[in-house]
C-alpha cells in the first residue's frame, strides 16, 4: 500500500493562496531580471546632480540624453553599428545557410572534414585569432575601415551558425528535393526554391541572434578599430573610464544602445522561439 | 574533374571556406609564427627565440595560480548557475499560466543586452560610494561592501553577471527541448500519481538530458573565452586576480607590447580549450547515441 504522505505546506493551501504565492513568486523573478535595467534607465532620468541618491528624490530630465546625443563620436558610432551588423547579417547568412545545408545533406569525407574543421574553430578562443588579426589587418591595409572589422564578423559567425543551421535542415524532410531532382530541377534549384522557403523560420531567428551578436560584440571592435571607425561598444567602455563619475550620461548612452536590441528582440522574439524549436 | 554533385558541395562550402581562411587560419598561422620569435611592438627584431615564450607562460605564476584557476571555476560557476536557474525557469515557463507571455518576455531580457552594458549596469550597481546594493545594505542595517576591489566578491559579481546574461538563452533552449518532449510517459506518470520529483528526476530529466549536454558544451567552450564583462567590470583587478585567459593574452600583447609572448599565451590557451573541447565532443557523441 502507498505510504500516506503528509501532503507538503504548498499544496494544502486553499487554491487562492496557492495563486497568489505562485503570483508573488513570478514577479519577484521578473523583478530580479528587470532590475538591473529598470535601474539603468531611471540613472539615465535623473539630474547631474541626484544621480549618486537614485534611489531618493523625486527630480527626472531627459538633459542627460540630450548631451549624449550632441556628442558626433557617439552618433558616428551608433551608426557604424546598426550598418556593420545589419550587412554582417545579410552576408553571414548567404555564407552559412548554404554551409549548413551541404553539411545536412551530403555523407562522407567531404562532409565530415568540413564538420571536423566548423567544430574545431569554433572552440579557438576569439583571443587566439583576433591577436594576430591585428597585423594582418594592418598589412592589408584594412585595419581601423568597414571592411576591416565586417570581413571578421562575417567569419565568426561560419562555424556556429553552419552547426544551426546543419541541425535545422536535418529536421526538414528532404524528400521534397528529391522529388524536385527527380522532376528534372538541379540541384541548385532544390536548393532555392524547394528547401530554403521551409527553413525560412529558421533562418529568420538566426538573423535576430546574428543583428544582436555583432551589436553587442566587442572584442573584436576593441583591437579592429581605432578613431575612424568608432564602435558602440567600445566607445561605451572607453566612457567609463573617460567620463568617470558622470554616471547619468553613461546610462543615457547605455540605454541608447538597448533601444534597437530591445525593438528587435521584441519584434523578432517570436521568430527567434519558432526558430530554435525546429 | 568533380563530378556535378562534388561540384555541388564546394560550391556551398567555398564562400565559408574562404572567409574562415583568410581569417581566423591565416592570422593562426602568423601567431603561432610569432610565437616562436621575439617580436616587441616597437621593436619587431623577429629573431627565431624557440620555446622560450611557451616556457615563459607556463612557469608564469601569475598564469598558473591565478589565470587558469580564475578561468575554470568561472567556467564551472557560470555554466552551473545559468543551467541550473535556467532549467528551473524552463520548467516553470512549460505549464501554462495567466501571463505565461508576458513572464517570458521579461525572461528574455538579459539575452537582449551587450556584455558590456551588462557589466557597466553591475558596475553602477555595486559602485561602494554610491551603489543601490549598498545603499539598500545600509538601510537594512548592514555594512556597505567595497564589491569590486576585493578579489573573491568582484570574482562573483563577474560570475553573477555571466549567469544574469546567460540564464535566458538555457531558459530558450531548455523550454524547446521540453516542449519537444512526447506527452504519453507523463501522462502515464500522472495516472499512477507519481510525485512531481520522481517525474523529474526520472522523467524529465533522463530524455532532456541531450539537449542539456549540448547547452553545456556550447557555453563551457564560449565561457572560457570570456573577455568583455571582465574587462569593463574590473579590468582584471584588482591587481590582476581576476584575470581570465583572455585577458592575460591581451594584456600582453597590447598593453605589455609583446605580440611574441602574446600570441604564444593565446596558443596555449587555444590548446588547453581544444582538448576540453575534443573531451566534451566524445561525451556529446555518447550521449546523443545512446
Amino acid at each position: 500500500m502507498a505510504m500516506v504522505r503528509e501532503p507538503l505546506l504548498f499544496a494544502r493551501l486553499p487554491v487562492g493562496g496557492r495563486r497568489l504565492l505562485f503570483g508573488m513568486a513570478l514577479f519577484a523573478i521578473c523583478f530580479l531580471f528587470a532590475f538591473p535595467v529598470l535601474w539603468l534607465i531611471l540613472t539615465s532620468l535623473r539630474p547631474e546632480s541626484g544621480v549618486y541618491y537614485v534611489h531618493r528624490g523625486t527630480e527626472f530630465t531627459l538633459a542627460s540624453f540630450v548631451e549624449v546625443l550632441q556628442d558626433e563620436r557617439l552618433l558616428q558610432a551608433f551608426f557604424n553599428s546598426a550598418m556593420i551588423s545589419t550587412l554582417a547579417t545579410i552576408f553571414s547568412l548567404l555564407v552559412t545557410v548554404s554551409s549548413g545545408y551541404m553539411l545536412s545533406r551530403f555523407k562522407g569525407p567531404a562532409a565530415s572534414t568540413w564538420f571536423g574543421t566548423i567544430y574545431v574553430f569554433r572552440c579557438v578562443p576569439y583571443i587566439s585569432w583576433v591577436i594576430p588579426l591585428y597585423f594582418v589587418a594592418q598589412s592589408w591595409g584594412i585595419y581601423d575601415t568597414y571592411i576591416g572589422i565586417l570581413l571578421p564578423h562575417i567569419a565568426v559567425h561560419i562555424c556556429f551558425f553552419s552547426w544551426l543551421m546543419k541541425g535545422f535542415f536535418d529536421g526538414i524532410d528532404p524528400s521534397m528535393e528529391h522529388a524536385a531532382l527527380i522532376d528534372g530541377c538541379t540541384r541548385w534549384g532544390a536548393f532555392i526554391r524547394v528547401a530554403l522557403p521551409s527553413a525560412i523560420p529558421a533562418i529568420s531567428a538566426l538573423a535576430v541572434l546574428c543583428w544582436l551578436f555583432t551589436w553587442n560584440e566587442f572584442l573584436f571592435a576593441l583591437i579592429l578599430t581605432g578613431n575612424k571607425v568608432p564602435m558602440v561598444t567600445v566607445v561605451m567602455a572607453q566612457f567609463v573610464t573617460e567620463m568617470g563619475l558622470r554616471w547619468n550620461l553613461m546610462a543615457a548612452t547605455a540605454v541608447m544602445a538597448l533601444v534597437p536590441a530591445f525593438l528587435l528582440a521584441l519584434f523578432g522574439q517570436k521568430y527567434v522561439i519558432r526558430g530554435l524549436r525546429i | 574533374m568533380f563530378g556535378e554533385q562534388q561540384r555541388f558541395m564546394l560550391f556551398l562550402i567555398a564562400p565559408a571556406a574562404l572567409l574562415l581562411g583568410l581569417f581566423q587560419v591565416v592570422p593562426i598561422v602568423i601567431g603561432a609564427n610569432a610565437s616562436f620569435r621575439d617580436w616587441a611592438l616597437y621593436n619587431p627584431k623577429k629573431t627565431w627565440v624557440g620555446l622560450d615564450h611557451y616556457r615563459a607562460v607556463i612557469t608564469d605564476p601569475a598564469f598558473l595560480e591565478v589565470v587558469l584557476p580564475n578561468t575554470f571555476i568561472f567556467m564551472i560557476l557560470s555554466v552551473a548557475g545559468s543551467l541550473a536557474l535556467g532549467l528551473g525557469l524552463a520548467l516553470l515557463l512549460n505549464r501554462p499560466f495567466r501571463g505565461q507571455k508576458i513572464v517570458q518576455t521579461v525572461l528574455m531580457v538579459p539575452l537582449m543586452v551587450a556584455p558590456v552594458i551588462a557589466a557597466i549596469m553591475m558596475r553602477w550597481m555595486f559602485n561602494d560610494q554610491f551603489g543601490i546594493v549598498n545603499a539598500v545594505l545600509e538601510g537594512l542595517g548592514m555594512e556597505g561592501q567595497p564589491w569590486l576591489v576585493q578579489r573573491w566578491t568582484a570574482f562573483g559579481i563577474i560570475v553573477l553577471t555571466d549567469v544574469w546574461l546567460w540564464t535566458p538563452w538555457f531558459t530558450l533552449l531548455l523550454l524547446a527541448g521540453l516542449q519537444s518532449l512526447p506527452k504519453e510517459p507523463f501522462e502515464a506518470a500522472a495516472i499512477d500519481g507519481t510525485t512531481t520529483w520522481r517525474v523529474f528526476s526520472h522523467l524529465t530529466l533522463p530524455m532532456l538530458q541531450p539537449v542539456i549536454v549540448v547547452c553545456v558544451v556550447i557555453r563551457a567552450i564560449d565561457a572560457f573565452r570570456t573577455f568583455d564583462i571582465v574587462w569593463t567590470l574590473t579590468g582584471g583587478g584588482p591587481g590582476r586576480s581576476t584575470e581570465l585567459f583572455s585577458i592575460y593574452a591581451y594584456v600582453l600583447a597590447f598593453l605589455n607590447l609583446d605580440l611574441g609572448r602574446g600570441s604564444a599565451s593565446a596558443i596555449v590557451g587555444g590548446l588547453i580549450i581544444l582538448v576540453v573541447g575534443v573531451v566534451m565532443y566524445r561525451l556529446v557523441d555518447r550521449v546523443t547515441k545512446s
